[in-house]
């Protein structure tokens, strides 16, 4: 899997460098100019370890980029790694896991310590991040470290609606940011994903490793943190391809939720991992123009013409309170988070059971998040920072409450259907 | 006079008799076909369906995504589906074999031909089979992504791609059954042109309004080109 997962140009470099201690997989663009004081930065890491930066070079860039200092550092050496662009527009998750999935397999290459991938978008100040995800890795043998972005109100709605509650209620523990994309990974987490990604079917793995950090670390009792970093900067999304993310991001994750059944059908509530460095306070946002209209009229839609795919999905009460939601007006449109948390549930059930076609499901599932979204902006329009991490919260304990709805659907689906 | 006529009437009477003697073997050996058939098809699909039922067949096929299929078979079960088609085979064959048994001459002709049609009948049951698979999966995938890119008449244009990819189901079917194939190419060719253009009419009538908006929204997107959505999903 290794010689797959690693360009050419990349393994003749691999071969040159003959261990490191630490990969740094970088994916983001960094200008030639600026990688002086990300390699200072990294130099400043305590035990001096030997450290291995895997820089995303573009096929245009024909030679290797090199370290700014004029002779060869012992401690630091620069590989080239081709990588896609991490676009928003295109597969942004397909393209991350298979970026992590090139880094494990380098970092085995090399025997590391440990990994530390990053995709966000590094800008000067940003130096640290790597060092405060990479920190805990080498000084306390922690074995996942996540990042916690600050959170903005409006960004990251889908991990805050759908992936880190669903991650808390089934795994017991409070990762915010369970799909990184910026995580750092220790040697025996790693080998254990590239285990179990060499066990799973081929076409699939590079699409699951992403997703399977979080679980895999959490079922298999591994020592997982999170790192208090600052909010994340985001490429435009485009909305025609919503439905697409929801596929990409969510595909996965009901993948593992089969796959890791009897480790979460034996967790109940959840607690919260170690945490370091203090939460940074978000300035205050400007006022944006919200249309809610549409999404709502998406949603409407959605409930006239989607009925017969929801049909075989969601149980006759959910269908009647979707019903009810789609005649409210748009300023009292308004859905409640028991609703939302069972919708998720029926969905995981009906991807599990395979009801329909996969990617027929995940996409007709648009418009209620369309619809989730709606309620949520309307409701936080002009709200405060500290509102949203109470509204979130609020959320994740709905779905911690109908946790028991969801594992007497998971066992008796053909019986329990409310 | 009246003595000829009663001799024509013996003679008819006993070639009729004669006739009827030599046919009764064939008869009761078409009869006794049909019974055994019967009894072997339904033992047969009797067997057929305890296999299928412990192979979990109907769930299986589901989980391969061709749940379609259930739709169109007798009590939403594939498994009975193929069962009766099962019997049904054996009953035929069980007539066939009674026909041929008749008169041998005569029959063996039209056993052949029916033989002979029995791959055009399998291949456009084939057929039938894969257009309505394909006509469900497209119909779902065009619902869907019309619904996601907020399109008024998602169910009509989801309805009319169905609709197309069956009549060219049925159309190659009744092809490959010899069927009128001059009248079949003919009525296909009105029938798919007549779906393409009622559904051209249909968008394009309805949708005048919506293509000005949406062409008015280009225009003033490119106007104010710092405009941006504030929510981030990922």
């Amino acid at each position: 899997m290794e010689v797959d997962a690693v360009s050419q140009q990349t393994q003749e470099k691999v071969e040159q460098t003959l261990s490191a201690d630490l990969i740094v997989g970088i994916v983001a663009d960094i200008k030639e100019d600026a990688t002086g004081g990300l390699f200072d930065s990294l130099r400043a890491l305590p035990g001096s370890p030997r450290i291995a930066v895997l820089k995303n070079a573009r096929p245009a860039d024909s030679a290797a980029p090199k370290p700014p200092t004029g002779e060869k550092d012992p401690l630091l050496s620069v590989i080239p790694w081709p990588q896609q662009e991490v676009a928003a527009v295109g597969e942004p998750v397909r393209s991350i896991s298979s970026a992590y999935q090139s880094a494990f397999a380098v970092s085995q290459k090399l025997g590391a310590r440990a990994c530390c991938v990053i995709t966000s978008t590094l800008e000067a100040p940003a130096w640290d991040w790597i060092c405060q995800l990479v920190r805990p890795l080498i000084e306390d043998d922690f074995d996942l470290v996540a990042a916690y972005y600050a959170r903005r109100k409006f960004e990251g709605l889908l991990n805050s609606s759908i992936i880190y509650p669903v991650t808390r209620c089934l795994y017991g523990k409070r990762i915010h940011n369970p799909l990184g994309p910026d995580l750092g990974v220790s040697v025996k987490l790693f080998q254990r994903l590239l285990d179990s990604n060499g066990n799973s079917r081929a076409g699939a793995s590079s699409m699951h490793l992403l997703s399977s950090i979080a679980p895999i670390a959490l079922c298999g009792n591994f020592k997982v943190a999170q790192v208090h970093l600052p909010a994340r900067s985001y490429a435009p999304i485009d909305w025609m391809n919503i439905s697409s993310f929801v596929v990409q991001a969510l595909g996965p994750i009901f993948l593992d939720m089969e796959r890791y059944a009897a480790c979460w059908q034996k967790t109940r509530g959840s607690l919260p991992i170690h945490e370091f460095e203090q939460p940074i306070p978000i300035s205050q946002e400007e006022k944006a123009e919200l249309d809610v209209g549409r999404m709502v009229e998406s949603f409407r839609l959605a409930n006239r013409d989607l009925r017969e795919i929801w049909g075989v999905v969601l149980p006759p009460a959910t269908q009647f309170e979707l019903g009810k939601l789609s005649r409210l007006a748009p300023d009292q449109f308004c859905m409640p988070d028991e609703l939302w948390a069972r919708i998720i549930y029926d969905f995981a059930l009906a991807h599990r059971l395979q009801t329909i076609n996969r990617d027929h499901l995940l996409k007709s599932m648009t418009p209620l998040y369309l619809a989730w979204v709606a309620s949520y902006a309307r409701e936080l329009e002009t709200a405060g920072a500290a509102n949203v991490e109470q509204r979130f919260e609020r959320l994740s304990l709905a779905y911690e409450a109908s946790k028991p709805y969801l594992i007497s659907r998971w066992r008796w689906p053909d019986r329990f259907n409310p | 006079m009246w003595i000829q006529v009663k001799q024509a009437l013996d003679q008819s009477t006993m070639k009729f008799l004669t006739g009827t003697a030599r046919l009764l073997p064939g008869i009761v050996a078409l009869i006794v076909a049909l019974v055994i058939s019967i009894f072997l098809a339904w033992i047969l699909a009797f067997l057929v369906r305890r296999i299928l039922a412990g192979f979990h067949f109907d769930e299986k096929l589901r989980v391969w995504g061709f749940s379609a299929i259930a739709e169109w078979s007798p009590m939403e079960s594939p498994t009975h589906l193929i069962s009766r088609t099962v019997a049904c085979l054996v009953i035929v064959t069980g007539l066939l074999i009674g026909v041929s048994a008749i008169d041998a001459e005569s029959t063996s002709l039209l056993v052949r031909n029916v033989f002979d049609y029995i791959p055009n009948v399998l291949g456009a049951l084939l057929v039938m089979l894969v257009g309505a698979v394909v006509a469900r999966y497209l119909a779902r995938s065009v619902l869907i992504g019309a619904v996601n890119m907020n399109f008024q008449y998602s169910r009509l244009l989801s309805a009319g791609v169905k609709w197309l990819v069956i009549v060219l189901a049925v159309a190659m079917a009744l092809e490959h059954l010899k069927i009128g194939p001059g009248i079949v190419e003919l009525a296909f060719g009105i029938l798919f042109g007549g779906i393409v253009l009622a559904l051209a009419l249909a968008v394009g009538l309805n949708s005048r309004e919506l293509v000005s908006k949406s062409l008015e929204r280009d225009t003033n997107k490119t106007q104010t080109e710092t405009f941006e959505e504030p929510f981030r999903h990922l």
